[in-house]
């Protein structure tokens, strides 16, 4: 329970530190958002009422004070570019991205953990030389250019895939909003032929987003079961009389627990960069939203965007950890 | 009966690590090719990459061309100018570009971590020898950077200080700084009390010049084995960002910049101005991982 409650402390004062550092590193920057607002041949005038409004003309102690004030009621202000509250854009455009990595990432491991699984049984061995080179190759490629790689075999010659022009087709009618995650709000409505369409038009980013990842997560499978495997308790097991699936499966266990906090580690790594995907296939998720607002210097979007991906990597993380924790109790001491 | 007497006996570490040999020679060779490629690129390309050709989305000559072209051009026989590569729709030279681009990308992501390296590996000697007040401010402050999302904090830094090539390189070095100080730091603690340490501290050297002259240089190893292959993420990092439109400008020739340029022909069927660069990324950064495997395989023998 301490642990837990300092984990969680050691976070948030972390999200504390994060949020000070983005705020005044955004304004230290020599970017001049009135000026990228109000466009180059706007008059003084019209420069100094826009300043005022967006309130940049106040010393950046009184900006700090308004915008803290505002964020511990939960209010990260309005987007400069479109107006609208910056946490509903940011509600409609994460739940994509969440949807896309969290899939991806299950997949991922399904498909990892039985290929770590056999290269670790017989190191050295072909099959593990084959792996190796593939996690190798795989862990190190430009996920984009895999994207459109994949889009031109799959769509433009051999039309298997829909355009990739985001989640639904423009044709159909999205479902109500529940969750934000298409296939689930499809289901919830009973909708099976947009239901059949989104999880169509994931098809493609989740295959790339798959191939990508499977490099680092089979690399880290084979490297914690080869270390269970050389353990005392695995040579226990098989001086036991265990049957070799058996031997594996234990090992396996406990292969898996410490792979839990890297895949955490990894998970808020591919939330960050998610854009790329997102840009391919024009998905509309918080990467393309964290692009649009930067490339605008609309302040109060950044900020909220670095924050909001910033407390899911650690919360993803601390989670996993905490099962890690759970998962082998000599951690938590 | 294999299986108990493999239990007994542990494979040695070299069993438990495969790594065919020939991988490290190639990682070797493209990691050679991409540094000469660097400093020769845009010296040796046929057609100039800033200049547009007449010839406008034309496609690579066809594989059974192929010989027939290679051949006119070892001879040194009359023929017209082969755009290897096709070109895209100014009609700039796909070939040339992806050549000049090595330039950009690898001189960046090399430059990027020349700093992040030096200031690094220098804050973590810090880290391990300083009073622990300041070591664990140093720490703290380096976990703080860690816990920025790495790309959107890079396209941040990047287009708020200008678009252009120094500042990716000084936003890349910032995030990959913290890496560097963490490994030197845990290097220059387990060598900080070695045999050659205190007998430097007996011959009564001062703390900063053992530190700098016997901790330093053999507390290095793991974070040269780092760099080769944060070279590489920096190269797809680079990439990236060009590509999503926050890193280096249009005209400059760029592997992420040419396949943006050509992703809309992708979706169309013409594959030419995106394939190239891609695969140029493709090898290079396959490279540099090949390279730092075999290196860590060396080094931990």
């Amino acid at each position: 329970m301490l642990f837990v409650a300092r984990r969680l402390g050691f976070a948030c004062l972390q999200l504390v530190g994060l949020a000070l550092l983005v705020f005044f590193t955004i304004r230290a920057m020599p970017a001049d958002p009135v000026a990228r607002l109000v466009g180059m041949n706007a008059s003084r005038e019209a420069y100094l009422s826009s300043q005022h409004a967006l309130g940049l003309d106040r010393p950046v102690w009184v900006q700090l004070v308004a915008w803290v004030s505002d964020v511990a009621h939960g209010d990260f202000g309005r987007s400069w570019v479109s107006g609208a509250p910056v946490m509903q854009e940011i509600g409609r455009t994460l739940p994509v991205t969440i949807e896309l990595i969290t899939i991806s990432f299950v997949l991922a491991f399904l498909v990892s953990v039985p290929l770590g699984m056999l290269c670790a049984l017989r190191p050295g061995g072909t099959a593990d030389k084959a792996t190796f080179v593939y996690s190798l190759f795989a862990g190190s490629q430009p996920e984009f250019w895999w994207g459109l790689l994949f889009i031109y075999i799959f769509f433009a010659v051999l039309g298997w895939a829909p355009a990739p022009l985001g989640r639904l087709d423009p044709m159909l009618r999205p479902p109500p909003v529940v969750t934000g995650f298409i296939t689930v709000d499809t289901l919830l409505a009973g909708d099976w032929v947009a239901f059949r369409n989104g999880v169509h038009h994931l098809m493609l980013p989740v295959a790339t987003k798959v191939f990508v990842l499977s490099g680092p997560i089979i690399k880290m499978v084979r490297q914690n079961m080869v270390r269970a495997l050389g353990s005392d308790y695995v040579l226990y097991a098989r001086a036991s009389g265990l049957m070799p699936r058996q031997v594996a499966m234990v090992a396996l266990k406990n292969a898996l627990a410490p792979a839990l906090t890297l895949l955490g580690a990894l998970y808020g790594y591919v939330l960050g960069a998610a854009v790329l995907i997102e840009t391919v296939f024009s998905l509309g998720g918080i990467g393309q939203y964290a692009v649009r607002s930067v490339l605008a210097f609309d302040y109060p979007a950044i900020e909220a965007v670095v924050l909001v991906i910033a407390a899911i990597s650690l919360f993803v993380y601390l989670v996993l950890d905490l099962v890690h924790a759970w998962l082998d109790p000599r951690l938590s001491q | 009966m294999s299986e108990m007497l493999e239990a007994l006996h542990p494979p040695p570490a070299q069993v438990a690590r495969p790594m065919p040999p020939a991988l490290f020679l190639l990682g070797c060779g493209i990691v050679a090719l991409s540094l000469v490629m660097m400093v020769v690129g845009p010296w040796i390309v046929p057609f100039d990459p800033g200049r547009p050709g007449p010839d406008i989305g034309m496609a690579p000559p066809s594989l059974g061309a192929l010989p027939a072209l290679a051949w006119a051009v070892l001879r040194g026989l009359p023929h017209a100018p082969v755009h290897w590569f096709g070109t895209d729709e100014t009609g700039l030279d796909v070939f040339s570009r992806v050549v000049a681009a090595s330039r950009t990308d690898v001189a960046i992501a090399v430059g990027a971590n020349a700093v992040s390296l030096a200031f690094g590996s220098l804050l973590g000697l810090a880290a391990g020898t300083a009073r622990p007040f300041l070591a664990g401010l140093l720490m703290r402050v380096s976990d703080l950077l860690q816990a920025f999302p790495v790309f959107i904090t890079g396209m941040i830094l990047v287009t708020m200080a200008g678009r252009s090539e120094l500042t990716i390189v000084l936003a890349l070095a910032l995030l990959y700084t913290p890496i560097y100080i963490r490994l030197t730091r845990a290097e220059v603690l387990a060598q900080r009390h070695r045999g050659f340490v205190d007998a430097a501290r007996a011959l009564g050297r001062t703390e900063l010049w053992i530190a700098l002259r016997h901790i330093l240089p053999n507390a290095l190893t793991p974070a040269l084995i780092q760099a080769s292959v944060t070279i590489g993420l920096a190269i797809l990092m680079t990439a990236g960002l060009s590509f999503v439109g926050a890193g280096v400008r249009p005209p400059t020739p760029e592997w992420g910049l040419m396949i943006a340029d050509g992703s809309n022909l992708m979706v169309q069927g013409e594959w030419w101005p995106s394939l190239f660069p891609g695969v140029a990324i493709s090898f290079t950064v396959f490279g540099y991982a090949c390279f730092s495997n075999g290196l860590e395989r060396y080094c931990a023998r």
